[in-house]
């Protein structure tokens, strides 16, 4: 218990040390964005890498919790952090029936679909331009005043948007965490590994599947709606297109599928390859995002994190 | 009724270009289970190599396809070789998402270099479209439909007449017994690559005059491409022609009566029913 314990602490202690002792706000921008692209990256991995299932459609999730957090805000006036759980729990019900849909098919016919249904969804969010404003977006031009402990928060500073992703990211670990341990876990493992088996042993493997989507596409809408206030816009190609999905994906590979640390060290890497890159060329981070996934599947399938679990021995049950 | 035959030409020709595109992937699935998900970036890099062979070399972007679709065989053979022959034993999700990763590479390459600008490829011939029976058809997509069909019956012929050919087949219908008489299933597999990214490439230069050209527009192409083999059935050639047309027509047409913003997901929706109702093809030829 305690070798579990020691690592959780201290990475909050971590979390809460930053804020506090560095006043750098570009440290702070990177470090808010390592903590939702573990969001998304856990997101991912709850269903690629526990249960195997390949999805290349995540943006769509990402885009309903994103949309359904600033519609709330700007037309609703409801505050972040009812919107923004508001937003993954939208997000998972529109994933019931996408699962329902698309666990019929397996293996690399499902990624289709999700490619697919994420294609739909964004010529959905270019076209009902009631609802979403089209491809002009929505714009959130100020925060809600809000006290805490006495003190006005400061929207124009990092640190409140610091807290917020790292709860976010507290929470998605600790599902991931609860997952690999529960029955659930087991049965997505099963399914993994062979579904057929899994099937004949009695696992109801389309509910499995679709409990686990719904789960992940919590994480991914709660992402989509921490993304909507902290970049305070939202239009379909920042929310819906592609290369988000990809990143998503590229989090879990190369942090480690079926892991729990896997998408902290995928979110890590991913930042500092975009935030090394993007000084020099615009777009040249997904350049290397292709070779760095490329590089990883064929040298390290088990991913970065998998790879160090394996090398340090009896650190198998640390997570 | 004028529109609706014009609409239903277009569609057509489009459709040939498609269908060629659906089966080199179609081909590649067959043999070796892998959904290339880089496919579009090979047509893309066709498409540019015809943008560049005029620019550079004054050479008609229909003559060049002498240049690239040999080229592209053999970059294809060597992707095969070098890089996915080592893959593959992994699984079929692993191939899927290191091609994720090759399509990446290559459209952001092709960015970096090329940038995002569209560009297009301007024909002295392209300006005025002929017109048989009062339906307008530009020359180019025209040409490219006659090419399309020519390349797409030198295939045919060469799959089902050559020993290679009939290698390819039997391997895609069944690996274990190919192996067992006495086929070198490791040079098929190579073989068959190449010859899915030169039709890739072919398709591309075919494509470059009728289309805007820039360096993601492999993203647009493969969903496209995978509605096709999808509708026709992975795996099956027939399918994959008739899917391409089929795309070509319902595109074509939905534009003109159902709503122009919607056009690209009339595709989509049909490619998520059939997925859904019938997994093997709209003509039960795939797998």
């Amino acid at each position: 218990m305690t070798r579990r314990l020691l690592p959780a602490l201290l990475g909050v202690a971590v979390l809460v040390a930053i804020p506090l002792s560095i006043r750098n706000s570009f440290f702070l921008h990177v470090c808010i964005l390592i903590l939702m692209w573990t969001v998304l990256g856990a997101a991912w991995n709850v269903l690629g890498g526990f249960a195997g299932q390949v999805s290349f459609g995540h943006a769509a999730l990402f885009a309903v919790g994103a949309y359904t957090t600033i519609i709330l805000y700007l037309k609703g006036g409801l505050a972040p952090w009812w919107g923004i759980p508001l937003g993954g729990l939208a997000a998972a019900l529109v994933s019931v029936p996408i699962g329902l849909l698309c666990f019929r098919l397996r293996g690399p016919y499902f990624a289709l679909a999700t490619l697919a249904v994420a294609e739909i969804v964004k010529l959905v969010a270019l076209n009902w331009e009631s609802v979403t404003a089209g491809s002009v977006g929505y714009l959130i031009t100020t925060l809600p005043p809000v006290r805490l402990f006495g003190l006005e928060v400061n929207w124009e500073g990092k640190p409140p948007f610091f807290a917020a992703a790292a709860v976010l990211a507290v929470v998605a670990l600790l599902t991931t965490g609860w997952l690999r341990n529960s029955r659930l876990g087991a049965y997505l493992v099963a399914i993994r590994e062979n579904e057929d088996a899994a099937e004949a042993v009695g696992i109801d493997t389309v509910r499995a599947k679709v409990v686990t989507l719904a789960l992940s596409a919590f994480l991914a809408g709660m992402g989509g709606g921490f993304y909507a206030f902290y970049f305070r816009y939202v239009d379909p190609d920042a929310v819906a297109g592609i290369g988000l999905s990809m990143e998503m994906v590229f989090i879990a590979v190369v942090g480690g599928l079926g892991t729990v640390g896997g998408p902290l060290i995928g979110a890590v890497f991913l930042t500092a390859v975009a935030e090394l890159v993007r000084d020099r060329f615009q777009m040249g981070h997904l350049i290397f995002y292709g070779l760095f996934m490329m590089l990883v599947i064929r040298f390290m399938p088990e991913g970065i994190w998998g790879r160090v679990r394996r090398l340090t021995p009896g650190a198998r049950t640390g997570g | 009724m004028e529109t609706f035959a014009q609409s239903l030409v277009s569609g057509v020709l489009t459709g040939a270009l498609y269908a060629m595109i659906g089966i080199g992937l179609t081909v590649v699935f067959g043999v070796m289970r892998i959904i290339n998900l880089a496919h579009g970036e090979m047509v893309m890099l066709g498409m540019f190599g015809a943008f560049w062979s005029q620019k550079l070399w004054k050479l008609d972007p229909f003559v060049s396809i002498l240049v690239w679709a040999p080229l592209m065989f053999v970059a294809g053979m060597l992707l095969y070789r070098l890089l996915l022959r080592k893959i593959i034993p992994g699984g079929e999700l692993n191939t899927l998402l290191y091609t994720a990763g090759l399509s990446l590479l290559i459209a952001n390459l092709a960015l970096f270099a090329w940038t995002g600008d569209y560009r297009t490829i301007s024909l002295s011939y392209g300006i005025t479209p002929f017109r048989p029976l009062g339906i307008a058809i530009a020359v180019p997509l025209a040409v490219a439909f006659v090419l399309a069909i020519l390349i797409t019956v030198t295939l045919w012929l060469f799959l089902s007449r050559t020993d290679l050919g009939r290698a390819i087949r039997a391997t895609s219908q069944n690996p274990e017994a190919s192996v067992l008489m006495g086929i070198d299933v490791e040079r098929v597999a190579m073989v068959t690559f190449g010859l899915g990214t030169a039709l890739a490439g072919a398709a591309g230069v075919l494509l470059a005059p009728s289309l805007y050209l820039y360096p993601t527009v492999g993203e647009l192409l493969i969903v496209k491409c995978f509605v096709i083999v999808v509708l026709g059935g992975l795996g099956s050639v027939p399918g994959a022609i008739a899917g391409g047309i089929l795309l070509g027509v319902v595109e074509s047409l939905g534009a003109v009566y159902v709503s122009g913003t919607y056009k690209d997901g009339i595709g989509f929706v049909l490619f998520l029913a059939v997925l859904l109702y019938r997994p093997s093809g709209l003509f039960g030829a795939g797998r």
